[in-house]
This record gives C-alpha cells, sequence and structure tokens, in this order.
C-alpha cells in the first residue's frame, strides 16, 4: 500500500505503424487535441512494418502543441548514446520541453543482432543502460566544467563536449521487470514503465516490483518518490463490467484509482490506436480518475 | 536545375522558420550540416524530421550526414519512415567523417582517410539494401566496418531516395562515380576548377563501371557573394545557397533563381531504372497524362500485385480524369501483344487486373464521391466501398456493395455487387442509373436506359469486356443503424451446418444477409456466421438472428448496432502483396440441398480448400427480370466460393463434386480461365447477346484479359 503523491498524468502508446503512413501521427494529433499528457511509441527498429521511433516522435512532437512525447521504450543497443542524448536534448528545445525519454535495455537479441547491433547477455545489457544514463545525464549538463568522459566496459565517450541544456530536466524512465534493473531504476532512473500485460500475476505484483525500487532507491540516499510509476494498460469501454479495465469510463476510473492508491501508479498509459477510445478516456476517465485520486488522498 | 538553402542548425537561432521562408521563396531543398558532436548545433537528423513536420513541399537533406556517428542500418530505416512521413521529401546525403577527433570523443571510430572511404562503401550497400523493399529476401552484408547478419528490408520508402556524398578526394570521388547518386561539395573549397576536375573523374568512373554519368546528380554548396556569371558556367545540377540571412536568400530567389531555372532538363528516368523495362512496351510513347509506374521505379512494388494475386506488369498507368483514360487506352490500343489489365482498388479474387509483362490501368485515382440529388450519387470507379459508407451515413443513406471496405467501386458494380443488404436491396448494379464510359474505340458515351440501352444493359454483368467507365450514378437506399452480427458456431459436421443455413436464410426475412464461413473441418473446428439484420432495434435483430444462430451448437457471439459504414470499415490503407496465382472457384445456387451440402462436405474434408463462404442472394435480388441486365442468375439464393492452394486440384474436385449443382457463377470470385465458364456466368440468351455487343463495341478484342466474351 504506497501512493507516492505524484500528479496523475493519462497517456496513449500507440502502434508505429508505417502503413498507413500518417495513422500514428493522427493518433498523436487527436491525443493533443483531446488534452491527453503524452503520447508514447515502442521501438523496434529491426521491424519494416514500423516507423523507426526516434524520427516519428520527433515529426509527431512538430505536429503537435502540448502533448509530451517518449519512446515506450527506446531501443538502447541500437542507437548510440552520446548522439541520442544530443538528439534528445534538440528534441525538447525544439519542442518547448515536451521530450521524455523512456528508455530500455533491449530484450530481442536475435533481431537486434540481426541488424547489427551487439548481442549483450541480461547483466551486461544493464551495465550498458547504467553507462548510457551517466552519458545521457553528463551531455544534458553544460554547467558542469570540462567534456565528458566515461570509460565504460560497453560505451566511452572521451571528453564530448557538453549540451546543449534541454528545455526540461528531461526524466529517464526504464521499462524493467527483473530485480537488477528494478535496482538501478532505484539508483538513478525518474521513472518505472512496465506493462499491465506483461505482469502474470496482475497489478497485484507491482507491490513487490515497487518495494525492490524503493530499496534502492533508499540505499542509494534518494526518495522512493524521486521514481515515478508508469504503467501501460489495455482494456475494452463496454456499457457492461466484464472485468478490471472492461467496463464503462466510471469504472475504469475507480479501477486506475485504485492502481495509484494501492501502488503509487501516477501515469497511465493505454495501449489503443483507436482515436474514438483515446478521446473518451480523455474526456471521462482521467478527470474522473483524477477526482477520485483527490478525493482518497 | 535546382536550388536548395543551407542553413546552420543552431539551437540558439531559427533554423525552422529559416526553412520555412527558403519553401516560400521557392527553394527545392532545405539543408543542415551535421556536427553531432557539437552542442551549439541541433541534431540533425531531429531538426529534419521537425522540419518535415512543419513544411510542406520543400525537399530535405543532411549536407552531410555524419556517418561515422550514424548507424548505416537504422539510418536507412529512418531514413524510410522520414521520406514516407514527409511524402516523399527526404534525400540522403553522407559524409565520410573529417573531424576525427570530435567523432572519437563522442564513442565514434577513428578512421584512416582509406579506411573512411571503405566505411562509406559498405554504408551505401547497406542503405541500398535495406530500402530494398521490393526484394523480399532478408538483407545480410558482413564488411570491413558494418555488419548486418540477417536484417528485414524496408519500410518502402515514399520515393528513391537518393544516396549523395559530400567529397574531395580522389578515392571518395571514384566511389562516387561508382556507386553514388550525387556528389554535394562546396564551391569555396574545391574551386570552379576543381568542380570540373572532380565531375571528369566523377564520369570517368561511372563510364568504367558501366553506369551512365549523368545518373549522378551534381550539387554545390555556394556562398551569396558568388556572382552569377560565376554561377552561371558552374557544371552543377543544384546550387545550394549557404547562409543564414533572409535577405540573401530572397535576393538569390528573386535574381539568380529565375534566370538559370530555364536550363538543361535530364532524362525523366535514370538508367538503371530503364534498364528493367520490358519488351513489347513502347515506354517513350506513354502520354504524361497516365503518370506511369515503370518496374524500376520506386512505387512499383505498391503496385504490381493485386490483394491475392502477384504480378509483375510491364507498366501502369494511373489516370485520374476521363480524358485521361482516354490517353491511357490509346497507348493500350497500340500494345495488342501484351497483356491489359484493368484496376479499380485491385481487390478482385479473379486476379484479372494485374499480369506479366502487360499494362495495367488503374482507375484509382478516379475516385470522386458526389451527391447529386435525393438518394442520387455519383462515383469514380476508384472510389472505395468503405469511403462511399462513410460519405453517405450523415444522410441517412447507403449503397449495398460487397462485404469489404477496400473494394473499389469499378470492378464490383460491372460485374454485380453481392453485399450484405442484398436480400433486402439487391445487388449494387441493381442501383445503377447511368454511367460514362470510355469505349475500346477511345469514344466516350453516357449510357442509361435511354442513351446505348443494351451497352447500358451489357455493362451491368459484363463491364470487364466493354470499357473502362469512369463515373456512375447512382440510386441510393435509406439505410439507418444496422445489426451486425459475428458468431461462431461448431463446424464439426459440415454438411448439417450448410442445410440448416441454407434453410434459415431462405426462411428469413429479407432484413437479414448472412454469410457463412468454413474450412476443413476437425475437431474443435467452427463455422463463422456474418450477418447483417437492417434494423436498429434490439429486439428484431436478436429475433431475426435466432434462426441462423441455431444451426449449430453456438461458440462465441458479437452483435453491435452500427451505422452501415462501422460494417464497412474493416479494410486498412495498406499496399497489396499479393504472391503467386489465386485458385479460386465460384457458384451460384439456388438451395443448399442434402446432395450439395453432402458433396460441399466432401470437398471441405478433402483439404484442398482453405477458405470457402457463402453468401446471400435471393430476396431483393431475384425480383429483377433476368433478362433485364447482364447479371443473370437471379433465382440463386447464394454465392458460393472457394480459395484453395492448387488451380488443378481445386477445379478436378469442384468440377465433380459441386459444379453439376449449379445455376451459374460470379466471375469475380472465379480464378479458372477455362472457356465453359462463360456457359456457367451466362445463359445462351445472355451470352449470344453480349457476344454481339461485344462485336460491335470491342470488335478487336482490347478488353480481353478478363473473361474473354469475343473468339466465338
Amino acid at each position: 500500500m504506497t501512493d507516492y503523491g505524484h500528479d496523475l498524468q493519462f497517456g496513449v502508446f500507440v502502434t508505429p505503424t508505417a502503413q498507413p503512413v500518417q495513422h500514428a501521427v493522427e493518433l498523436a494529433v487527436a491525443a493533443d487535441r483531446a488534452g491527453l499528457d503524452l503520447v508514447t511509441f515502442q521501438d523496434h527498429p529491426y521491424q519494416p512494418r514500423f516507423h523507426d521511433t526516434w524520427t516519428l516522435l520527433s515529426y509527431a512532437a512538430s505536429r503537435t502543441q502540448r502533448v509530451h512525447v517518449s519512446g515506450n521504450v527506446l531501443n538502447l543497443p541500437l542507437r548510440q548514446p552520446a548522439v541520442l542524448a544530443r538528439a534528445a536534448a534538440s528534441l525538447d528545445l525544439l519542442s518547448g520541453g515536451r521530450f521524455e525519454l523512456g528508455i530500455g535495455a533491449g530484450g530481442f537479441w536475435d533481431a537486434i543482432e540481426a541488424m547489427g547491433g551487439r548481442r549483450l547477455s541480461p547483466g551486461q545489457s544493464v551495465q550498458a543502460l547504467e553507462e548510457a544514463i551517466t552519458i545521457f545525464r553528463e551531455i544534458w549538463n553544460p554547467a558542469e566544467r570540462g567534456g565528458v568522459r566515461v570509460d565504460g566496459e560497453f560505451y566511452q565517450v572521451r571528453g564530448a563536449k557538453r549540451g546543449p541544456a534541454p528545455a526540461h530536466d528531461i526524466p529517464i524512465w526504464l521499462g524493467a521487470y527483473k530485480p537488477r534493473m528494478l535496482r538501478l531504476i532505484g539508483r538513478k532512473a525518474d521513472g518505472w514503465l512496465p506493462s499491465l500485460g506483461y505482469l502474470p500475476g496482475g497489478a497485484t505484483e507491482l507491490g513487490p516490483l515497487n518495494e525492490v525500487i524503493d530499496e534502492a532507491a533508499v540505499a542509494a540516499g534518494r526518495s522512493p518518490s524521486a521514481v515515478r510509476r508508469l504503467l501501460n494498460v489495455g482494456g475494452q469501454f463496454s456499457a457492461q463490467s466484464t472485468g478490471f479495465l472492461n467496463g464503462p469510463p466510471e469504472q475504469w476510473a475507480e479501477d486506475l484509482a485504485g492502481l495509484t492508491l494501492e501502488y503509487g501508479v501516477s501515469t497511465f498509459i493505454l495501449a489503443t490506436d483507436d482515436a474514438a477510445t483515446l478521446e473518451l478516456y480523455a474526456a471521462e476517465v482521467a478527470p474522473a480518475t483524477r477526482a477520485l485520486v483527490a478525493a482518497a488522498r | 536545375m535546382e536550388f536548395g538553402t543551407s542553413i546552420t542548425p543552431a539551437n540558439g537561432g531559427d533554423p525552422v522558420a529559416l526553412a520555412r521562408r527558403s519553401e516560400e521563396l521557392g527553394f527545392d531543398l532545405v539543408t543542415f550540416q551535421d556536427h553531432p558532436y557539437q552542442p551549439r548545433f541541433h541534431d540533425t537528423w531531429t531538426l529534419l524530421a521537425w522540419v518535415a513536420g512543419r513544411t510542406e513541399r520543400i525537399r530535405l537533406a543532411g549536407n552531410v550526414l555524419n556517418l561515422p556517428l550514424r548507424e548505416p542500418a537504422v539510418l536507412a530505416r529512418s531514413a524510410a519512415s522520414l521520406d514516407l512521413l514527409s511524402g516523399g521529401r527526404l534525400e540522403l546525403a553522407l559524409g565520410a567523417g573529417g573531424f576525427w577527433d570530435a567523432i572519437e570523443a563522442m564513442g565514434g571510430p577513428r578512421r584512416e582517410p582509406r579506411e573512411a572511404v571503405e566505411a562509406t562503401e559498405e554504408a551505401i550497400e547497406i542503405i541500398r539494401g535495406m530500402l530494398d523493399a521490393g526484394n523480399q529476401t532478408p538483407f545480410r552484408y558482413r564488411g570491413r566496418h558494418y555488419q548486418v547478419p540477417n536484417a528485414q528490408r524496408g519500410p518502402l520508402p515514399a520515393h528513391n531516395i537518393p544516396l549523395w556524398l559530400g567529397a574531395l578526394g580522389p578515392r571518395m570521388l571514384r566511389l562516387i562515380g561508382r556507386k553514388a547518386d550525387g556528389w554535394l561539395p562546396s564551391l569555396g573549397r574545391v574551386g570552379v576548377d576543381g568542380l570540373r576536375a572532380g565531375n571528369k573523374l566523377i564520369d570517368e568512373a561511372a563510364e568504367a563501371a558501366g553506369r551512365d554519368p549523368s545518373d549522378i546528380r551534381r550539387l554545390v554548396n555556394v556562398t551569396p557573394d558568388v556572382p552569377l556569371e560565376i554561377l552561371q558556367t558552374l557544371e552543377a545540377d543544384t546550387l545550394i545557397l549557404y547562409t543564414d540571412d533572409v535577405s540573401e536568400m530572397e535576393r538569390f530567389a528573386a535574381e539568380v533563381m529565375p534566370v538559370l531555372r530555364a536550363t538543361n532538363r535530364r532524362p525523366t528516368r535514370p538508367s538503371w531504372v530503364r534498364a528493367k523495362r520490358r519488351d513489347g512496351i513502347d515506354y517513350d510513347g506513354v502520354p504524361a497524362s497516365a503518370d506511369a509506374v515503370e518496374p524500376g521505379d520506386i512505387d512499383f512494388p505498391r503496385l504490381r500485385s493485386t490483394y491475392l494475386r502477384g504480378g509483375n506488369p510491364g507498366i501502369v498507368l494511373r489516370p485520374r480524369t476521363t480524358g485521361d483514360v482516354v490517353e491511357a487506352l490509346a497507348f493500350a490500343r497500340r500494345h495488342r501483344n501484351v497483356p491489359l489489365g484493368i484496376r479499380s482498388a485491385g481487390h478482385g479474387v479473379s486476379g484479372r487486373s494485374t499480369n506479366d509483362g502487360g499494362i495495367v490501368l488503374s482507375v484509382a485515382r478516379l475516385d470522386h464521391v458526389e451527391i447529386v440529388g435525393d438518394r442520387r450519387i455519383r462515383v469514380g470507379p476508384g472510389a472505395r466501398w468503405a469511403d462511399i459508407a462513410r460519405a453517405l451515413a450523415p444522410h441517412g443513406w447507403a449503397l449495398t456493395s460487397g462485404d469489404y471496405g477496400g473494394v473499389g467501386v469499378g470492378g464490383l458494380t460491372t460485374a454485380g455487387g453481392i453485399g450484405w443488404l442484398a436480400r433486402k436491396h439487391g445487388l449494387t448494379l441493381d442501383h445503377l442509373r447511368s454511367a460514362e464510359v470510355v469505349l475500346a474505340s477511345g469514344q466516350v458515351v453516357r449510357v442509361d436506359a435511354a442513351h446505348s440501352p443494351e451497352l447500358f444493359w451489357a455493362i451491368r454483368g459484363a463491364g470487364a469486356n466493354f470499357g473502362v467507365v469512369t463515373d456512375f450514378e447512382f440510386d441510393v437506399d435509406e439505410v439507418g443503424d444496422v445489426g451486425f452480427a459475428q458468431l461462431a458456431v461448431d463446424g464439426s459436421d459440415p454438411a448439417g451446418v450448410l442445410e440448416r443455413f441454407g434453410a434459415a436464410v431462405e426462411a428469413a426475412p429479407r432484413d437479414l444477409t448472412a454469410e457463412l464461413i468454413m474450412s476443413r473441418p476437425r475437431p474443435g473446428a467452427y463455422a463463422t456466421i456474418l450477418a447483417v439484420v437492417d434494423s436498429d432495434d434490439p429486439e428484431t435483430i436478436v429475433s431475426q438472428l435466432e434462426p441462423v444462430a441455431s444451426i449449430a451448437p453456438l461458440l462465441d457471439q458479437r452483435v453491435v448496432i452500427t451505422p452501415y459504414a462501422g460494417v464497412m470499415a474493416n479494410a486498412g490503407d495498406a499496399d497489396h502483396d499479393g504472391q503467386g496465382e489465386p485458385a479460386a472457384r465460384s457458384g451460384l445456387i439456388e438451395h443448399l440441398t442434402p446432395e450439395f451440402s453432402a458433396a460441399a462436405e466432401e470437398l471441405l474434408r478433402s483439404g484442398a480448400v482453405h477458405f470457402f463462404q457463402l453468401r446471400s442472394v435471393g430476396g431483393a435480388v431475384a425480383d429483377v427480370d433476368p433478362m433485364a441486365t447482364a447479371y443473370a442468375n437471379r433465382a440463386a439464393n447464394f454465392s458460393v466460393t472457394a480459395l484453395g492452394g492448387s488451380q488443378h486440384r481445386l477445379d478436378a474436385l469442384w468440377d465433380r463434386l459441386l459444379q453439376p449443382h449449379f445455376t451459374g457463377s460470379y466471375l469475380n470470385f472465379d480464378t479458372d480461365r477455362r472457356p465453359e465458364r462463360l456457359r456457367d456466368a451466362w445463359p445462351p440468351e445472355h451470352l449470344a447477346r453480349l457476344r454481339d455487343l461485344k462485336r460491335r463495341y470491342d470488335p478487336d478484342g482490347l478488353f480481353r484479359d478478363n473473361f474473354y466474351l469475343g473468339d466465338s
């Protein structure tokens, strides 16, 4: 039973399909107009049915006004961290502070290797991600003197110039499920971004996993509330309630408010490729959830 | 000659506004240098994507992208995405790198000059290979600097993205001649004489490699202070003005561009595109109005095939107006030696709208949908039924069509149109009131009951033989929300399911039109029933569905009340990628008798059929006199279609088991080209009348590739 006290945010997780070409962009625009906080795209650079996610994020940000954009989550093994840091700062500046860095250690190693990426073991991928996080933060910090030096096992940066400073403090959110990654989140990340559908036991699994993050944060001298808890969710709107996130908007609001109050989830990212669903989510579920949480806090 | 700007991507400046201004001033291209190690600059790739989202027409390029810090395989995927998102406006200009201390500081490699050239050559191969998405095989590459063990190619860009290189040294210039699409130096560094010498070296290397030097674009960055007289002497196809000063851009656009624009026209297509041309087609004689796509063009993979059938046509013509169709058919008349396919949206199961080495005339661009009166519309042959349903919905109207929203108007209407409202409102062609037809002679006629009534008769059921219809005028029906049901029933007793389905549908009110889909029976097999009830009343819908839902144990159900447009919104916008030759047969039958049902079960158990579908006709379809249109088989209550893996095997079984039960056939769903199919489709009186009309309207057999009525 943990509520970290964060303000609630609502976003969508859109399939970055390359055909129809503008599908994902149109949904990003719809999310923006509907008043959602966040639009996200998965990143599988080995998948030609999808747009390149970095390109899509930049283009979608240019076509929207207020909504924030993030990978869900970017594929580190196929993206050069120092260049990615500079690109992230650029996109944040161009968009007036609307970029968030959702990033993962990679998971489909056959496909990554097929594209020319380096195959890493689980432990190695966590270390590589930690090195990358250091590079990101150093590049984004021009207030520090001297060039960026990271002599990592997987990534080396030898005196790269710092900057530019992004328009806002870009949070780093990690997709993760295993203890070593969760501890890394507690030590160094700004958010945890799992998918509810990947938790075999459902929402109740969030509790123990949160504890791993919280303990690692405390051990590193950080408050657990320094880590935002995000969650990819899926469901169906229907007139009758038939289960968790399957029912009318008011039931959705109760289900999501429960996740906030019991498990500390504060950003809900709905997987959908349907504009009407997205609009209903923004218009009815988001305000009702906020109201329920505010009343209970 | 083309013109571009090169803008500093400074994050303290406003490169986006300068790019937009470039576009307003009429520049063709906007470029940004790429130095990922330079924090005063935006990341160039991110900026290119952002500018793509804030501009409409101007093309975009790095000047030049820093290859050592951008992995070529991911860069290729990124380039395809940005080209698609921007509507075909990305060009790739690459550099081998030069500031090695800064590159290495960022975590990139340090390369000697020879290594840099070598790596660039590898990157070109990788990018080209990844973008060759018309090639279905995986892309594999093992170089000294880059490896791509087994990547999937694609996505297919919107246009053929050229690869231009910034280069100075002779080794790189020779690489450009051998492999690149363009050369992009800066005049300030090479000088006028250096430009000429570099071009000569490129030309020599191109010729040595068997390439046409004119396939290689020559671009050059120039500063505002270069006088017009010098610019006029440059051996260049594109001048890129290097400035962040708007007034210099304006001066250049006003004073330099008009003078230089009216020069050198290049051949429209490069030699490597021309190399893929097929014998028997006069590519130089293609009318400009046809907006043709050749086998070597980037759009060819998008257009070569239909929904089910793989194709390899020699040319695809894409007219936009009736006049364009006249010109396209004139071109086709000059090519009697190759096949001719006419295509609306390419969904015909028969696959007649593609071919090998011939002409495809696509009317997809004649896609207007206009409401011209009370329950009266005009549509183009390339309009898709989902779009028509959506356009009619606000009026409370609908026009029955097929069962799939992605199908085009032209092919479906001229053959029949068996859809979700058939039992209540008849065939699509029963709603046709007039049509504009381009005949084999090139003459354009407007046909209706009073004008060319014989031709009007013929195109309603045998349209593929008589012309290209460029405009259809329809009466539509008043249709509110409908019930749409998707039911799964136990499919282990196919004969029983068929027999009971047939009886239930024949007994049902006309508000109900249903489909049954079956496959090979095995334990756990189910049959799918899809049904529309033309009512928005839940009780009516349920009561009308109950008999068809009871033909076998119900396993799953989903019933919604939706606008008719919601039923038709079942198609995506993806390009067709059919492969091989589909094997399909179709028939029309009055009753699903026990004998027919047993024979169908035997066919299904054989494993020769992977898709077996029955659609309802009857009802309003049967109200029309069989002689009123060329669609003859009005008495049938069901259309039967099967898809298999082998035409020969399917034919043998179909001929023996099912053919004796049929009273007709629906040719759009048939791939059997044997001449007796004509006799199945049309009774003797219809067939004789059609052949007379064929001799009158198409005596030379221009329309010969889709169940040809000539030669009898």
